[in-house]
């Protein structure tokens, strides 16, 4: 059976945060739930209530800020914006999952799994 | 590394002010909820549905809550917090392991701590002047012998202050312990020293009046001048502000008191009088009194090295060949402490030595407190099985057994501290005595070092009492499976470890107690079969001519005849130290192993041997030809001869002093001194080797002792009135009683001997509180067993053979390898030399009394064990 929808990685949610904040400029806890919901397509499951202990580590490493203002509805809520050490952070962290990434992915292509001349003599 | 600062800092400020934290993160989550929830209504929910999926999607906020505060604060210092309260409870709760387990731990970290003290305190090179740590001294190290000349010849001293950029105020000073009258009283025993004036300016230290010693001071034909220190101010001069310009009399000379020091100031070492050092040439004049000991401070940017190349580079000056030649010597700079006590070293690798003794001496008393945890703790399981079914991990428990026995322990530590801090002082003196007065930088206060080191010692004793029995406990728990605990039949076991352990200890105490029970008999016997001499009938006294000494031999003589004569005196005799006060100094014996071997010495006059009544064990008394010139027979003690020569036959052996400078008053004879005759040791309790010279000429002041078997209260009298019959300037001073000197001396020893003996009760009662809780636990456990068989006609006898056969296993493993360590450890250890005296049959004697003690502490447990009642234990079964 396929799973419909899968668990994000560990430590991704970190850079999901940032990412969203970077491109969305200040938001609040509520708003980066929803934008990473809506980029993921629902196909990633966020608990909502995991956003909040993933700021509280990002604010503990002063890779975000936090200021207290008033929600498009007339709510205080609580802002978020990335700060120059998380940008560099983020930078960091992209290129190293784009290695990540391109490599896993050529593992996983078929055929990719033995070198090009291992290939052809298993196939004489 | 920066994100990871930043993170504790923040975890620290929020575990400061969790409530603002907790406050912060309600709002947020109701914010965020309110913010979902309108969401949702607006996208048609309606209000009731659109919460419920808030709040779902939210995740629930109770369990939100407590991650975000385990996320934000220090989650493991609260666990800590909760476990030390538990701790303290359990503290309360088993009072009697918090008594004698405590106690254990607190004076073994003390004595620890005590050591690592003295270690800290002596090693420590830092003086307290002005950049004290730039002070250094300058002395000459022998190649060939591998020692160090503390003092240098003046000649180099000369040299090198006229020559050397490297170091400043390049000074020289000789200690002198003279008798000194002030105005207000008089004392015969100041710690003075001759110093250069530079030394003063070395030290940087303004005068509390007048002023300091100056160079015009040290010209040959200056007055003769001094200054004196604030506690010889206070005491001979009342605190007198108008002293300067007073007179002060040193030994036989007076001087002009120039100037007072302030209070604390002992420079160079422990001083409290200082006079002019004369460094030319005509100064030399005196015997034996060439060499001085030499410091400087390094100029501004010289550095330690810089100025030893400097030293090598002027070398030293060709010297008398007697004394060593120049080639095999070489000089040295070195901080200015380890220049005075070259045999101390700040090598840290003897503070890891000292460090570790005091971990070897915590494992007996630790050991014994594991077994007492963690018999406490199988009968906790009922508590750790409530807790493993709430979620506790079996590293929880362990944590939290630990942190309960490093509530004692921290405790046992702040009290070991406390101990340190009282008597580290009082136990350097007494491994030290040479060493007192102390150097007034040292005051024995526990540094931050030893902190340290009793933190790491309380660790220590955690892990040893706390975490080893809980980790047995546990993983005994975890092979049954923890859900099992409830089962009062799970777990309980104290298994061959244990009986190891036991045996371990009961050999580790027999091991020791033969050595021990020979120290306190040492100690102890001079107290219960007296001191061997009649001490009550002997008064001695010190007599000293005031102005003009020229005659002072004369009138000796003379006292000494007159006093023989008195009635109730039965004799006389006069001696450089008194009995008990011999000075000691470094020896070698002809055609011996070059080892360091120490011997006290005096100088005495024919009558000496006579007057106390000592008993010659082999060769002759003096002779009126040994006090002639050229010769130098020599007469030592018992102690001497087992000590040092090592043979029975001491009698022609030679001897010699490796230097002959004055410890006090008086100065090791140079030369060869051949062996004539061999005394008891006398007072018993004396177990120094011990050389008696032959007095050729009494040195001033001189020491008398009169034997008075009427009582030495007339003796007093008389003595008085023949020193003033025969010269009004003839004074005698410090009378006393050999009985109350003797007394005092060994009051020292009976210290000493309370330590020894308190330390071999506690192991003894540890050895029976382990054998008690063994068998208390065996008992406990096999009570059903013991009943059913009594119903079935065990007879009382037939249950106690099985558990004192129980009880004897470890006992008997322990006594016998505790017997082979023994007879190991009693030959190594210097016991005789330590003031121990042997003990026939020692060894199966302390394992004869081993069993007893053993024997003891079974009888409880087999006591308990017959009284079980057996339909009680049939109801149950």
């Amino acid at each position: 059976m396929v799973e419909p929808r899968s668990a994000i990685l560990q430590g991704t949610l970190d850079l999901m945060v940032l990412k969203t904040l970077e491109q969305m400029g200040p938001l609040h806890g509520y708003g980066i739930a929803r934008r990473i919901e809506q980029v993921g397509e629902q196909a990633v499951i966020v608990n909502q209530g995991t956003i909040y202990l993933c700021l509280v580590r990002l604010l503990q490493k002063r890779w975000i800020s936090a200021k207290w203002g008033t929600s498009e509805n007339n709510r205080k809520a609580k802002f978020y914006a990335i700060t120059t050490a998380g940008r560099a952070q983020l930078k960091a962290e992209t290129e190293n999952w784009e290695r990540i990434s391109g490599v896993i992915g050529r593992v996983l292509q078929p055929g990719s799994g033995l070198p090009a001349e291992a290939s052809a003599k298993a196939g004489s | 590394m920066r994100a990871l600062f930043y993170t504790v800092l923040a975890r620290i400020r929020d575990f400061l002010r969790p409530a603002a934290g907790d406050a912060d993160f309600d709002q947020e989550l109701d914010m965020h909820l309110g913010l979902a929830e309108e969401d949702k209504v607006r996208r048609g929910m309606s209000r009731e549905q659109a919460r419920r999926e808030a709040r779902l999607e939210l995740g629930g906020v109770a369990q939100l809550r407590e991650a975000a505060r385990a996320a934000r604060g220090l989650p493991w210092v609260e666990t800590l917090w909760l476990d030390g309260k538990l701790g303290l409870r359990m503290l309360r709760r088993s009072w009697g392991l918090t008594l004698v387990g405590g106690l254990a731990m607190a004076v073994t970290i003390g004595l620890g701590a005590s050591m690592f003290t003295i270690w800290d305190t002596v090693a420590g090179t830092r003086l307290p002047l002005n950049e004290g740590d730039r002070v250094v001294a300058i002395q000459s190290f022998d190649k060939v012998a591998h020692r160090v000349h503390r003092e240098t010849p003046l000649p180099d001293f000369r040299r090198w202050r006229e020559t050397l950029k490297s170091v400043e105020h390049v000074s020289a000073m000789r200690p002198f312990v003279p008798a000194v009258i002030a105005r207000d009283g008089a004392d015969d025993s100041v710690a003075a020293a001759e110093m250069t004036a530079s030394a003063f300016q070395l030290a940087r230290v303004q005068p509390l009046l007048g002023r300091p010693l100056i160079e015009d001071d040290e010209r040959e034909g200056a007055e003769p001048v001094a200054v004196i220190g604030y506690r010889l101010w206070q005491e001979g001069f009342s605190s007198d502000p108008a002293v300067l310009g007073q007179r002060i009399q040193i030994s036989d000379t007076p001087h002009i008191v120039v100037g007072v020091m302030p209070r604390g100031f002992g420079f160079p070492v422990n001083q409290r009088l200082w006079t002019p050092l004369r460094t030319n040439p005509v100064g030399e004049g005196r015997p034996g009194r060439a060499d001085a000991f030499i410091f400087a401070r390094l100029v501004p940017g010289a550095t330690l090295e810089r100025a030893q190349a400097e030293v090598t580079t002027f070398g030293l000056l060709p010297r008398d060949i007697a004394a060593g030649t120049t080639a095999q010597l070489e000089p040295r700079v070195v901080p200015y402490a380890a220049g005075l006590f070259p045999e101390v070293n700040r090598n840290t690798w003897l503070a890891g030595v000292i460090f570790l003794l005091g971990a070897l001496l915590l494992i007996p008393p630790c050991a014994n407190i594991a077994i007492l945890v963690y018999a406490r703790t199988v009968t906790r399981r009922d508590e750790f099985a409530v807790r493993t079914a709430l979620g506790a991990s079996r590293g929880r428990i362990v944590i939290q057994l630990f942190v309960e026995v490093l509530v004692l322990a921290s405790g046992a530590g702040i009290a070991g501290l406390l101990l340190a801090r009282q008597f580290s002082g009082r136990l350097a003196r007494m491994v030290m005595p040479t060493m007192s007065p102390l150097p007034f930088w040292m005051d024995f206060k526990p540094s931050l070092a030893t902190v340290l080191c009793v933190a790491g010692l309380s660790l220590l004793a955690a892990a040893i009492a706390g975490a080893v029995p809980a980790f047995r406990a546990t993983g005994r728990w975890r092979r049954a499976g923890f859900v099992g605990l409830g089962n009062r039949s799970a777990g309980a076991r104290l298994g061959k470890t244990w009986t190891a352990l036991l045996a371990t200890q009961v050999a580790l105490s027999l091991a020791i107690l033969p050595s021990a029970m020979e120290m306190l008999w040492g100690v102890f016997r001079p107290t219960i079969v007296g001191p061997g001499l009649p001490v009550e009938e002997f008064l001695t006294a010190s007599i000293v001519m005031e102005g003009d000494s020229s005659r002072f031999e004369h009138l000796r003589i003379e006292a000494v005849r007159q006093l023989t004569s008195e009635a109730g005196i039965s004799g006389v005799t006069a001696s450089a130290d008194l009995l008990l006060e011999e000075p000691s100094a470094d020896i070698e014996v002809e055609g011996g192993e070059a080892h360091d071997a120490q011997a006290q010495f005096n100088s005495v006059d024919a009558k000496f041997f006579e007057v106390f009544g000592v008993r010659f064990l082999a060769g002759r008394s003096f002779d009126a030809s040994d006090f002639g010139p050229g010769r130098t027979p020599v007469i030592v003690n018992r102690s001497f001869v087992t000590q040092v020569v090592g043979e029975t036959n001491a009698l022609g052996r030679r001897i010699r002093y490796r230097e002959t400078e004055p410890t006090r008053q008086t100065a090791p004879p140079p030369g060869w001194h051949e062996i004539v005759g061999v005394v008891e040791d006398f007072p018993v309790s004396n177990n120094e080797p011990t050389m008696f010279h032959p007095m050729t000429r009494a040195p001033h002041p001189v020491n008398l002792t009169i034997r008075a078997p009427s009582g030495i209260g007339p003796a007093a009298g008389r003595l008085r009135a023949v020193a003033s019959g025969l010269d009004s300037q003839l004074r005698v001073r410090d009378l006393q009683s050999l009985d109350e000197m003797y007394w005092q001396r060994r009051s020292f020893d009976h210290m000493f001997g309370f330590m020894v003996g308190a330390v071999t009760v506690i192991v003894l009662l540890f050895s029976m509180a382990g054998i008690y809780t063994l068998m208390a636990f065996i008992v406990a456990q096999r009570w059903r067993e013991i009943g059913v068989r009594a119903a079935l006609g065990a007879q009382p006898r037939q249950l106690l053979i099985g558990i004192f056969g129980r009880a004897a296993v470890p006992l008997l493993i322990g006594a016998i390898a505790g017997c082979a360590i023994a007879l190991r450890l009693h030959s190594a250890l210097p016991i005789a030399e330590a003031g121990g005296r042997s003990i026939p049959v020692i060894v199966p004697a302390s394992a004869a009394l081993m069993i007893v003690v053993g024997l003891l502490a079974v009888a409880g447990p087999a006591r308990r064990a017959i009284r079980i009642d057996p339909t009680e234990a049939l109801r149950v079964s």
